[in-house]
């Protein structure tokens, strides 16, 4: 039978206690979209929840020099945003493509990265937004890229005992534009059979600095580096997009593979037709936002 | 005749108020004292030989009740063709098949009890693929049939022909020839509320079943044949119908689970509920099944249809239920879509080790319909005739007899399509990319003698408050019919919708009916509630034409009392002296002749309560009661017969625009024209309308139940793709009213047919536009950049 | 399994639930308080038959569990009618409208909007689709329940 004892600190040190307490028996729940999901499926849950649902003061958006985003923050505070819907574009265009309403009034980032699944939707625009995660545990603060973050499918070098505290974006992201793709059958409720992120800066019409993330594309969600190498200083034209689309298609940048949701095939030609897409309407976006 | 007051307005539903309050009681809801919660273990192989099962950590677990396997109930064989037992003893042939059940006091506890049998299986080989399951020395899914005879093959004892007419000639003299192969898949009807019932016996083994299905009299003839067998001959069964969260085909056969609670509940002399969930409602429902067709047609230089003839292939998966019998609908489109002389259908159902399958919306109709309209295209096609052009040439009659004995009566086909060329600027050039297309559809629209009965009962009741009491032997399943049939009785009673109490799905109190399906209710119903409205109209106005004349005799000697004045009138009361004189209107009785004569208007009420407070022994109620049997045939062995008083015709048309570089079919619009007989309630109609098209878009182009080596991969909202709301398609509806001469106040069923055009429709606007054509369902974005890629 | 009393706002009553600790608030909705309005469709986020409004927000109540629910305010579709029976124009609209068929959907489309109404008093079509989406229908094709909610929209004005 399901059974668990849900605790419910109101501040990080003790929420940091409780999981030390517990130790293996106990895990975090956030806003609970994968937590709850999960035990239900699975028929299992951990002996001890410890719900970080009352810690406020993790959710928060705000920019001071660089990007900060609470980890208890919702998609749809990311959604209603304006300063993530026009300085980090990306994450609005996923953030606001997860699930329904529903799910993003309590679904959180910090839940949605943790949780790592291969389809999650803020992890390819933080990757091409550069983002760094803060964790904080028993021994202390510290934090890494968020390309080092995930280490496998549902797997990132959180331990245990570790809370994720904050997403930052550093400032700099201002001068680039960026866009994120969730390719699926239909338009809510769905995730994605792929997804691209395109980061661009442009100096006039060469991308003078680019980003790529993929996911869905490897067992991690994945920069395509070979492909940013490629477009770095070339225009903005369709022939250097598509070179582009197809490096990042390649065994060289991703490992797709046939599931359910899509065959690998497929998934390449998603690559190849939209990361030219995503970095066209990336650069759209950062010169419209130039112009104002 | 004065103008309808009800029928034809759009009545809102406040009759159904009860669903937007939270009110409206489902299976999920309901209750009764002593309940217990049934659950189901299914099998974990698509063929397997049960070698043990251990129940005993199950029993032990403290909350449970009863635990059954199929050695503890009687091994009686139940469905459509005695092909399957309740609990699987010895073999298990499908990932659904059932294995052992449990009941306990909570839904939690039994789903732990479940978890905790242990049972030993030996795989055995199994087959999937119903060609392959046709070839010899494949494994059997079964070793012997119903009698216990040996088979020899996977194929089922159901030949499915049909032929009319000489097609070696016809095909000599075509002109054209097409020739397809087209293929269809598995899709769920995705029901809101899931399946459940609640079993529950009396002290005398009586069976009260409270059920969520839509064909409640259906159940009495299957269960009585099943008590018959496991000893409980003779009892007594009622099935009540609580408020249906949607049927769509699902609950037309008694399923397993049905069984399992009645067993559950003998076993434990307590209620049993069993509800499914979600998954359950995905791997242990029997959806639509697959099919592919080959199909040819031949037509003259004018474009003239001169044959079809097709062949078609059902996976049955293991057991045989309704779904088995779709053939039967099939042959409708296949013969009489169209004017075509000569036909020649057969259908083959195999087994296989895969889910079974049942009826859904539409029943066979959507999958014979995708085959013959798109062998429509290819063939005006080949002929160089423009696709809505060459089914204008083709199209039905008022009048025709079709190859299947069908008598078309009314007609709106032609209107249909020329109302979709008209609103997809038809012959306007398009951008590169971008292409329409259209399908047709007929559909029975007057009932469909399924079996001997096709019957339906009403009975109405009026008290001496004018409030009437109509119960149905249908079911509300959410198609609108308390309203419609509220608006009918309203009519043709002379009373408001708002008088009017309606009791649905109760075999105890209703007359027999042979199910809320065919798109069959609104025409029977509103028929049987005509009949019976004028039976019980007959017995006012003879109560009218005796208490009208008391009534003012008595209102003058009391205005005698108090005005000793007072003149009498002189009134004629040959205007009221026969019911034929009188009539009913708003609550009102009153001389055809003078309708609005100061003394013979009197209301409804006063004559009603006269009539039953008159007096010692003369006392009079109104009741009265239709059976509505329509003239129609059932099915020869040659499978013609013209099963339906009435039939609906339609056109979809869609314009699509396709990303060449995705494969991303959008649909920019999607007419739906619909020949309805008469709109009895036009915001209801549309609803009808809408909501089928959308699930013929699901059809069309997303969803699917991926099976694969037998088990149900996606069995969730997730990744089964059921439109969103965000998934938008512009619906232009239009309806076309001949006003049916046999259709209640001239209307026809609608229930079904939006769904049957839709995906051919969306077929052949892709083709339109991008030049390749996608034969198999769902048209997803994988299929048609492959074939964009192949073609170059 | 150990219970615990949650006590909260519920359609605007004080009210304190005894419960088991992993229950949902849907579970609890249903079994505690017989408010049987809200439905479980699948139990796990997918369907939208479940919805509730919590602090304002609309939320899949199968998937919260019901320690989170101290202290906040729930409201169900019980609660939007008034006491004299007077339907709540969104109520009234999806009756009017032909938003409801089968019903099974409704209590939980209705919140949705409801939700949705309470931010934003005129919202576009696009808005009330995206409302919507985490609610599935079988029956309508949407479009009528998409009408509906315009039409309340236009009565609240
Ligand atoms: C119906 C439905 C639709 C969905 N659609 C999408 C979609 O479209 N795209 C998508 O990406 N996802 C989707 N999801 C998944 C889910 O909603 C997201 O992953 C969400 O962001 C998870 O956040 P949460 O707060 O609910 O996480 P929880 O379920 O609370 O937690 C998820 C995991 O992260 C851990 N965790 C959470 N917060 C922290 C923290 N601060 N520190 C350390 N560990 C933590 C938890 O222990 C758990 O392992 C969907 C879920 C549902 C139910
Ligand atoms: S029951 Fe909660 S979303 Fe389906
Ligand atoms: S009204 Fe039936 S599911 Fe929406």
């Amino acid at each position: 039978m399901i059974d668990y004892d849900y605790l419910r600190p109101d501040n990080l040190e003790e929420a940091l206690r409780l999981l030390k307490e517990y130790g293996p028996k106990a895990a975090i729940i956030a806003g609970g979209t994968d937590v709850m999901v999960k035990i239900r499926n699975t028929r299992k849950a951990p002996e001890v929840l410890v719900s970080i649902r009352g810690l406020n003061d993790l959710r928060y958006i705000d920019k001071a020099g660089d990007y900060r985003i609470g980890a208890l923050t919702t998609h749809r505070m990311l959604e209603e945003s304006d300063l993530v819907k026009t300085e980090l574009s990306a994450l609005y265009d996923g953030a606001s493509k997860v699930g329904s309403v529903q799910v993003r009034n309590v679904a959180t980032i910090g839940g949605n990265i943790c949780n790592a699944a291969p389809s999650a939707d803020t992890a390819g625009p933080l990757l091409v937004l550069d983002a760094v995660v803060f964790m904080e545990g028993p021994d202390g603060k510290r934090s890494v890229p968020i390309t080092e973050f995930f280490t496998g499918t549902y797997r990132t070098v959180l331990k245990r005992e570790e809370v994720l505290t904050e997403i930052r974006i550093p400032g700099e992201m201002e001068e680039f534009g960026s866009a994120y793709w969730k390719h699926s059958r239909r338009k809510a409720m769905n995730l994605p059979i792929l997804g691209i992120a395109v980061s661009v800066k442009m100096d006039d019409q060469i991308i003078s600095d680019v980003r790529i993330g993929l996911t869905v594309a490897a067992p991690t969600p994945v920069r395509a580096y070979k492909a940013e190498d490629f477009l770095k200083g070339r225009p903005l034209s369709d022939e250097a997009l598509s070179e582009a689309g197809r490096i990042a298609a390649s065994t060289e940048c991703c490992s797709l593979r046939d599931s359910l949701r899509g065959e690998a095939w497929y998934r390449a030609e998603i690559i190849e037709t939209y990361v030219p897409r995503m970095a066209r309407l990336a650069a759209e976006r950062i010169s419209k936002r130039r112009s104002k | 005749m004065p103008d309808n007051l009800f029928v034809g307005k759009s009545i809102p539903r406040t009759i159904e108020a009860d669903k937007v309050t939270g009110k409206a009681v489902y299976i999920d809801d309901l209750k009764r004292p002593g309940m217990l919660y049934g659950k189901i273990l299914y099998s974990s192989h698509a063929h397997a030989r049960i070698k043990s099962i251990d129940t005993s950590r199950a029993e032990r677990l403290e909350g449970v009740r009863a635990v059954l396997t199929g050695r503890d109930i009687p091994d009686v064989r139940v469905g459509f063709l005695k092909d399957q037992t309740v609990l699987k003893r010895d073999v298990v042939r499908q990932y659904r098949d059932e294995v052992a059940a449990v009941a306990a006091i909570d839904p939690d506890i039994a789903a732990e009890a479940v978890r905790l049998i242990k049972v030993e299986y030996e795989q055995l080989p199994a087959v999937f693929d119903p060609y392959e399951a046709m070839k010899e020395g494949v494994p059997l899914v079964h070793e012997v049939d119903a009698r216990g005879r040996p088979l020899k093959s996977n194929i089922l004892p159901l030949p499915w022909k049909f032929k009319a007419g000489d097609i070696d000639q016809a095909r000599e003299d075509s002109a054209f020839i097409s020739k397809d192969r087209v293929s269809t898949t598995w899709v769920n009807q995705c029901c809101m509320g899931t399946s459940g019932c609640i079993a529950e016996f009396d002290q005398n083994n009586n069976l009260t079943l409270y059920d969520q299905t839509n064909v409640i009299f259906g159940h009495i003839g299957r269960i009585t044949e099943y008590f018959e067998q496991i000893g409980l001959r003779g009892k007594k069964i009622r099935v009540v119908n609580p408020v249906v969260g949607g049927s769509f085909g699902t609950k037309l056969d008694t399923d397993i689970y049905e069984f399992i609670a009645i067993q559950l509940a003998l076993k434990t002399r307590k209620p049993v509920k069993i509800l499914f969930d979600r998954e359950e409602e995905f791997f242990a429902l029997p959806p639509r099944q697959p099919t592919v067709f080959t199909i040819e047609q031949g037509c003259d230089r004018e474009g003239r249809l001169l044959f079809r003839h097709c062949e078609a292939v059902l996976d049955n998966g293991a057991y045989t239920s309704w779904g088995a019998t779709t053939p039967s609908v099939m042959i409708m489109p296949m013969s009489s879509l169209y004017r075509v002389p000569n036909v020649y259908f057969k259908a083959t159902c195999v087994y296989t080790n895969n889910i079974y399958a049942q009826a859904m919306r539409g029943y066979g109709n959507p999958q014979a319909t995708f085959a013959v309209e798109t062998s429509m295209d290819s063939l005006a096609e080949a002929a160089g005739i423009d696709p809505a052009e060459f089914r204008l040439i083709n199209r039905n009659r008022p009048g025709d007899h079709t190859p299947m004995n069908l008598k078309i009566t009314s007609c709106g086909l032609e209107e249909c399509i020329t109302a979709v060329k008209e609103k997809l600027d038809w012959d306007e050039k398009r951008e590169e990319g971008r292409g329409v297309g259209m399908a047709s559809l007929i559909h029975v629209a007057g009932g469909a003698r399924v079996t001997k009965s096709d019957g339906h009962g009403i009975m109405i009741k009026l008290d001496e408050y004018g409030h009437v009491d109509v119960i149905e032997s249908g079911t509300d399943q959410g198609q609108g019919s308390p309203t419609v049939i509220s608006q009918i009785v309203a009519e043709a009673l002379g009373v408001r919708p708002e008088d009017i109490f309606l009791t649905f799905g109760d075999t105890a109190l209703a007359l027999w009916d042979a199910g809320t399906h065919a798109s069959r209710h609104t025409f029977m119903a509103g028929n049987a509630a005509i009949g019976a409205c004028a039976k019980a109209k007959r017995q006012i106005l003879e109560m009218a034409v005796e208490q009208i004349p008391k009534i003012i005799k008595r209102d003058f000697k009391r205005k005698k009392r108090k005005d000793p004045g007072f003149v009498e009138p002189d009134l004629d009361f040959t205007l009221i002296a026969n019911p034929e004189d009188l009539d009913i209107r708003d609550r009102m009785i009153f001389p055809k002749k003078d309708p609005d004569h100061p003394y013979f208007k009197i209301p409804l009420t006063q004559v009603l309560r006269n009539g039953l407070h008159v007096g010692i022994g003369q006392s009079k109620v109104v009741v009265a009661e239709e059976f509505y049997d329509p003239p129609t045939e059932m099915l020869n062995w040659e499978m013609k017969g013209n099963l339906s008083m009435t039939y609906a015709f339609g056109t979809s048309g869609v314009e699509v625009e396709v990303d060449k570089e995705t494969g991303e079919v959008k649909i920019l619009k999607l007419v739906s024209a619909h020949d309805v007989g008469k709109a009895m309630n036009p915001t209801l109609l549309l609803g009808q309308i809408y909501g089928a098209a959308y699930t013929g878009v699901g059809y069309g182009l997303t969803e699917e139940i991926k099976v694969r080596n037998g088990r149900v991969m996606n069995p969730n909202f997730r990744d089964y793709q059921m439109l969103t709301a965000m998934d938008v398609v512009p619906i232009e509806p239009v309806i076309v009213e001949p006003m049916d001469e046999d259709g209640p106040f001239g209307a026809k069923g609608v229930g079904e047919p939006g769904l049957v055009p839709t995906a051919p429709a969306i077929a052949n606007a892709v083709y339109n536009a991008i030049g390749v054509r996608i034969t198999d369902l769902p048209i997803t974005p994988e299929k048609v950049l492959k074939a964009l890629k192949e073609k170059g | 399994m150990k219970k615990v009393s949650i006590s909260f706002t519920l359609n605007g009553n004080s009210v304190t639930a005894e419960v088991p600790e992993t229950w949902t608030l849907l579970k609890t909705l249903r079994e505690y308080f017989e408010l049987t309005g809200a439905k479980e469709g699948c139990g796990v986020g997918e369907c939208g038959a479940c919805t509730v409004i919590m602090d304002g927000q609309a939320i899949n109540s199968c998937l919260c569990p019901i320690p989170e629910v101290e202290g906040r305010s729930v409201d169900t579709i019980e609660g939007l009618a008034g006491e004299d029976g007077t339907l709540h124009p969104l109520q009234d609209a999806f009756l009017k409208n032909n938003g409801v068929q089968c019903g099974y959907c409704t209590s939980g489309m209705i919140m949705s909007s409801k939700a949705l109404l309470d931010q934003k008093p005129d919202p576009t079509e696009e808005e009330i689709r995206t409302a919507i989406a985490g609610n599935f229908c079988r029956c309508t094709g949407y479009v009528q329940i998409v009408e509906s909610v315009e039409m309340a929209a236009k009565e609240l004005k």
